[in-house]
C-alpha cells in the first residue's frame, strides 16, 4: 500500500480528527482518508483484486442461476450425497476455523490473560466472519433459503441436533456481533454503545463458551445420524462431538495465526506498534495452546478407535488414508508447533498453522463427502458448485479485508484517550 | 472496565442459566422415544413372490401424481440401468423402485421393491429440526412440505436412502418420498396403491404385528424356502415394511449393517451431554474467572481501601 | 359387480356340477367334474379377462395342486396334511369361494383378528391366481409374461404409460422378459 506515504501522516486513520483539527466524516473514513480517485487507483493496482474480479465475474451469475433455476442447476442434484461442498466446506469447515472468537475471548476475559489482548479483537472478528459466512453458505445450500427462521419461530423440532445448531449458531452470531461492536462504535465515535456492551462482556464470553462447545460438538453429532454411511474410522457415535469440538480449538487458533500473519505481511500499515510487537509472543502462545489441543485430539481419536474395536480397519486402504490424514493434518503441524514454541521459531509455527487449518477442512470434507457413503461411489462436486464455493469464500476474504482496513482490529483507536 | 465484576457477572450467569433451563425443557420432551403405535399398519414384502412386473411402480406413479416416466412401466430394460455403479433408486419422480438381482446361489433372479419403510422410530423424523415428519397412528411416516426448509438432513439420516429432494425446482422444492398413500388410502382403511396393484401378492398388507406373524408363519411352514430372518423386524428399531428373502439379504441389495437400534440412539450420547454443558459450564467458567483474576481483584480491593482511607483522612482533616 | 356376479355363477355351476356328479360327499372329484373353460374376469380392468382352458390344465396338474383340499383329493403338502388328511370335498371349490377379492380392505382384515383363525395368510383372489399360475408356469416353462395370458386394456396402457400412452421419445415396444 504505497499510497499511504510519509507525507500524509493522518493516514491511516486512527483518530476522529484530522491534522487540521476537523473531524473525519464517515465517508472519508470508509475511503480510508483517500480521495475517490486515489482509492480506485490503489484498488486496481492490487493484483489480488483483479483475481477477485475474475472469480466474481463467473461466480455471481452462477449464484443468481442457483436461485433462478434451483440447486439442481449448480450441483449434481445427488440424492445419495445430499450435502456437498456448500455444507461440507462452508459449514463444517468454516465453523471450526472460527472457534477463535470464543477461544481468545475466554483467554483474555475469563482467564485474565491480558497479554493476549492485542490479538483478541482479530480473533473475535475472525469468529464473527466465519460464522456469518457459514450461514451465507447455508443460505446457498438450503432448498428454501427464505425459510431460514422456520426452525426458530415457525415449526420447532427440538429433538434434532440441527435444531441445536441453528439456535446456537444464531445466538452465538449475535453474541459475536456484540463482541465486535465496540470496535465499530469506537470507529464511529459512539462511546455509549461501547460502554453498554463492555458491561456484559463477561456474560457474553461465558455464553460464547457454552454455545461454542455445544454447536461445535453438534456439527459432529450431525454425522451420528448416519452411523451406517460414514466410514467407521471417521465416525464414533460416542466421541464424535468431542472430536469436532477439540479439533475446533486448534482450528480456530491456527486460523487466527494465519490471519495475523497475512495482516502483518500485507497490511503492515494498518497494525499499530503494540500489535506488531506482541505478535510473535501471542503466536507462540497460541501455538502452545493449539499443540495441547492437538495431543488431546489424537488421544481421543485413538480412544474412539479402541472403543469401537476398529483396529482391523486401519489395515485397509481406508485405514491408510485415515493415518495419512492424522499424520499430515494433525501430527505434522503439532510437531511444528511444539518445535516452534520450544525454539521460538515463529515462521515454523505460521507454516504449521497453515497446514493445520487446511487439515481441519480436509477432515470435515472427509467426514461429509469422501468417507461418507464409503461403500458407494465417490461424488465429485460439480464445477459450478466449486466455483460458487470459491466465490463465497472470496467474498469472505474481501469482507474480512474491508473491516480490518478500517475498524480498530489490529490497532488501537486513539480517539477517546 | 474492572467494574463489570460480580454484578454483571451474575447477570450474565443468570441469562445463560435461564437459557439453559429453557433449552433443557425442550430437550427432555425430545428424548426421541416415540410411542409405538400398536395398531399401526405394515407390509411384508416377500421377495420369493415378486416377479418384477413393475405394476407397483406404475400404480404409485398414478396414485401420487408423479411425473410421466422416461420409459414405459412395462419396459424391463430398466433393470439393467447402472448409475455410478448403483442400481436404480428413488428420486423426485419415483417413490418406489423395483430392482433385479442375480444372486449366484440360485438359478433365477430375485426382485426387490424399495420405498419408504415407515420406521417405528424414523431417522428422518428425529433428525428434522422443523418437525416436518409425522408418524401417524396408522403407521405412515408423512411429510409436511409447508414447514420444510430444505436442509436435507433427513436424507443424510435415513438409513435406507429413501427421501429425495426436488432439486429441479427453484421456488417450490421439497422432499419427495413414499407416504404409504396416507392421504388417499391408508387413512381410509385402504391398502396403498402398490399393494393393491401387485398381482403376486408379494406385498402383504395388514397390521404390522399381524404381517409379522404372517412372515414368521411362512418361514416356519416352508422350511428351506426362506432365510430365517425378517428384515425390518428389528433393523433400526423396527420398520412397518418388512422383507422375506430366499437368499441372505446382503445378496439382494439390503444393507445388513444398519444398526439394530433406532438411529436416534446413536445420537443420544450427544443429546445427553447437552444439558450437562448448559448447567455446568457457566458455574465452572465463572469459577475459573474468579480464580484467575483473584490477584487483580485483591489488588483492586486494596487500592479501593487505600483510596477510602485517604478519603476518610481527607474528610477528618476537613472536619478538623 | 357385474363381473363379480358372473364369477359367482361360474362358481355356482361348479358347485352344482359337483353335487350332481358326486352325490356322496366323501368321494373325490376328478377332472371330468370340472367345466371345460372358465372366464376369469372378476378383476379385469388393466388387462382383458382371461379365457382359462380348465380342461387343458387338468392335463398338467391334478385337482389338489390348484384346489388344495377342497376337491376331496388328498393334498401333498405335509403342512396341509396336518389338518386336511381326510378332508372331504368342500361345498365350495372355486377360487373365489375362499380367496377374497378385497383381501386388504379393513373389513376383511378385521375378520382375521379372530385368534382361532389359522389361515391368516390366505392370499386374495388376484394373488391366488398369479401365485398359482406363474408358480407352475415357471416350473413347466409355461407362459409367464403378463400379456401372454391377458392383453393389456386401454386403461392398462394408461397406467403403464405404454402403447398409445407411451412417453414421447420413450421405448414403446413394451419389451417383456
Ligand atoms: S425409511 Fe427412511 S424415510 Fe422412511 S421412515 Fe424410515 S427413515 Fe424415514
Ligand atoms: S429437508 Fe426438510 S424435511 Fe428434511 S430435515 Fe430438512 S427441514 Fe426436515
Ligand atoms: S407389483 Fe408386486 S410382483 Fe410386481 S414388481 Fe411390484 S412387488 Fe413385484
Amino acid at each position: 500500500m504505497r499510497l499511504f506515504s510519509k507525507d500524509r501522516p493522518e493516514i491511516p486513520i486512527v483518530n476522529h480528527t484530522k491534522e487540521d483539527g476537523s473531524a473525519w466524516t464517515i465517508k472519508e473514513k470508509l475511503l480510508l482518508g483517500l480521495s475517490v480517485t486515489e482509492y480506485k487507483k490503489q484498488f486496481f493496482r492490487n493484483p489480488v483484486n483483479w483475481f477477485m474480479i475474475m472469480i466474481f465475474a463467473i461466480g455471481v451469475p452462477l449464484i443468481l442461476g442457483r436461485y433462478a433455476f434451483g440447486l439442481g442447476w449448480v450441483t449434481h442434484a445427488s440424492n445419495d450425497y445430499p450435502w456437498g461442498l456448500f455444507l461440507g466446506f462452508g459449514l463444517f469447515g468454516m465453523v471450526p476455523l472460527s472457534a477463535s472468537g470464543f477461544m481468545l475471548g475466554t483467554t483474555v476475559e475469563l482467564f485474565g490473560r491480558k497479554d493476549f489482548h492485542s490479538i483478541e479483537r482479530l480473533a473475535l472478528l475472525n469468529g464473527l466472519l466465519g460464522y456469518f459466512f457459514a450461514v451465507l453458505f447455508l443460505e446457498i445450500d438450503l432448498g428454501m433459503p427464505w425459510r431460514l427462521p422456520y426452525p426458530m419461530f415457525v415449526s420447532l423440532g427440538p429433538a434434532a441436533v440441527l435444531f441445536l445448531v441453528a439456535w446456537h449458531v444464531a445466538t452465538y452470531l449475535s453474541v459475536q456481533v456484540a463482541e465486535v461492536l465496540p470496535a465499530l462504535f469506537e470507529w464511529m465515535g459512539w462511546l455509549k454503545g461501547k460502554r453498554i456492551i463492555r458491561k456484559y462482556v463477561l456474560g457474553l464470553t461465558v455464553a460464547g463458551i457454552i454455545l461454542s462447545t455445544l454447536h461445535q460438538g453438534a456439527l459432529g453429532a450431525l454425522f451420528t445420524y448416519a452411523p451406517a454411511k460414514v466410514h467407521p474410522l471417521w465416525l464414533s457415535t460416542n466421541f464424535q462431538w468431542l472430536h469436532f469440538f477439540v479439533s475446533s480449538i486448534f482450528g480456530g487458533l491456527s486460523m487466527v495465526i494465519i490471519a495475523s500473519t497475512l495482516i502483518k505481511n500485507f497490511m503492515g500499515w494498518r497494525c499499530d506498534e503494540e500489535f506488531k510487537a506482541n505478535l510473535d509472543y501471542v503466536t507462540v502462545g497460541m501455538a502452545k495452546g493449539a499443540s495441547l489441543a492437538m495431543i488431546t485430539y489424537l488421544v481421543i481419536k485413538l480412544v474412539a478407535v479402541a472403543h469401537d474395536q476398529e483396529w482391523t480397519y486401519l489395515l485397509t486402504g481406508w485405514g491408510s488414508y485415515y493415518m495419512l490424514e492424522l499424520g499430515v493434518a494433525v501430527v505434522l503441524p503439532m510437531f511444528m508447533f511444539a518445535f516452534g514454541v520450544r525454539n521460538n521459531w515463529v515462521t515454523l509455527i505460521r507454516f504449521g498453522a497453515f497446514i493445520a487449518a487446511i487439515g481441519i477442512i480436509w477432515n470435515r470434507l472427509n467426514t461429509s463427502l469422501v468417507c461418507y457413503n464409503w461403500q458407494m461411489y465417490q461424488e465429485i462436486p460439480h464445477w459450478k458448485e466449486v466455483w460458487i464455493t470459491v466465490t463465497i469464500y472470496a467474498l469472505y476474504f474481501l469482507t474480512y479485508r474491508f473491516i480490518v482496513y478500517r475498524l480498530p482490529i489490529v490497532y488501537e483507536w486513539k480517539g477517546e484517550r | 472496565m474492572k467494574k463489570l465484576n460480580r454484578r454483571s457477572f451474575i447477570k450474565g450467569g443468570l441469562a445463560t442459566t435461564a437459557a439453559a433451563a429453557v433449552l433443557k425443557e425442550t430437550k427432555s420432551e425430545a428424548s426421541g422415544d416415540f410411542d409405538n403405535y400398536p395398531e399401526g399398519m405394515g407390509v411384508i414384502v416377500d421377495l420369493t413372490r415378486c416377479v418384477g412386473c413393475r405394476s407397483c411402480e406404475a400404480a404409485c406413479n398414478k396414485e401420487q401424481g408423479l411425473p410421466e416416466p422416461a420409459v414405459p412401466f412395462d419396459d424391463f430394460s430398466v433393470f439393467d440401468i447402472i448409475h455410478h455403479g448403483e442400481k436404480r433408486r428413488t428420486d423426485e419422480t419415483a417413490y418406489t423402485i423395483v430392482n433385479r438381482y442375480d444372486p449366484p446361489e440360485i438359478d433365477h433372479p430375485l426382485f426387490r421393491k424399495i420405498q419408504c419403510n415407515h420406521c417405528n422410530e424414523p431417522a428422518c423424523l428425529t433428525s428434522c429440526f422443523v418437525n416436518a415428519y409425522t408418524k401417524t397412528p396408522e403407521g405412515a411416516v408423512i411429510y409436511n412440505a409447508s414447514v420444510c426448509v430444505g436442509c436435507r438432513t433427513c436424507m443424510i439420516a435415513c438409513p435406507f436412502y429413501i427421501p429425495t429432494f426436488k432439486y429441479s425446482s427453484a421456488f417450490t422444492p421439497r422432499i419427495m418420498k413414499c407416504i404409504f398413500c396416507y392421504d388417499t388410502r391408508l387413512k381410509n382403511g385402504k391398502p396403498p396403491a402398490c399393494v393393491e396393484a401387485c398381482p403376486q401378492e408379494a406385498l402383504t398388507f395388514g397390521k404390522r404385528r399381524d404381517v409379522l406373524k404372517i412372515g414368521k408363519q411362512r418361514i416356519r411352514e416352508t422350511p428351506g424356502k426362506y432365510v430365517d430372518h425378517i428384515y425390518g423386524e428389528h433393523e433400526v428399531g423396527g420398520t412397518a415394511w418388512m422383507y422375506l428373502s430366499s437368499v441372505p439379504f446382503d445378496k439382494v441389495g439390503f444393507d445388513t449393517h444398519v444398526p439394530k437400534e433406532p438411529i436416534i440412539n446413536s445420537v443420544k450420547e450427544f443429546l445427553a451431554m447437552v444439558p450437562m454443558v448448559l448447567t455446568i459450564w457457566p458455574g465452572l467458567f465463572v469459577g475459573f474467572h474468579l480464580l484467575a483474576t483473584r490477584k487483580d481483584k485483591i489488588q483492586e480491593l486494596e487500592k479501593e481501601k487505600e483510596l477510602r482511607k485517604l478519603k476518610e483522612n481527607d474528610e477528618k482533616e476537613e472536619q478538623v | 359387480m357385474q363381473t363379480r356376479k358372473k364369477f359367482m355363477r361360474t362358481a355356482l355351476a361348479l358347485t352344482t356340477g359337483t353335487i350332481l356328479f358326486a352325490p356322496i360327499h366323501l368321494s373325490a372329484m376328478d377332472a371330468s367334474d370340472a367345466p371345460e373353460s372358465v372366464t376369469i374376469d372378476s378383476m379385469a380392468k388393466l388387462y382383458a379377462p382371461v379365457e382359462f382352458d380348465h380342461l387343458m390344465h387338468t392335463e398338467y396338474a391334478s385337482c389338489e395342486e390348484c384346489h388344495h383340499h377342497t376337491t376331496g383329493v388328498q393334498v401333498a403338502d405335509p403342512n396341509c396334511l396336518r389338518c386336511h388328511a381326510n378332508t372331504p370335498e368342500a361345498d365350495e371349490v372355486s377360487c373365489v369361494g375362499c380367496h377374497a377379492a378385497d383381501r386388504f380392505d379393513d373389513k376383511y382384515l378385521a375378520t382375521l383378528d379372530d385368534p382361532t383363525i389359522y389361515h391368516i395368510d390366505k392370499p386374495g383372489l388376484k394373488g391366488a391366481y398369479h401365485l398359482n399360475c406363474i408358480g407352475c408356469h415357471v416350473i413347466i416353462d409355461g407362459p409367464t409374461g403378463c400379456q401372454d395370458c391377458h392383453a393389456m386394456t386401454e386403461a392398462g396402457e394408461k397406467r403403464f404409460n405404454t402403447g398409445k400412452h407411451a412417453p414421447a421419445g420413450g421405448n414403446t415396444s413394451g419389451a417383456h422378459h
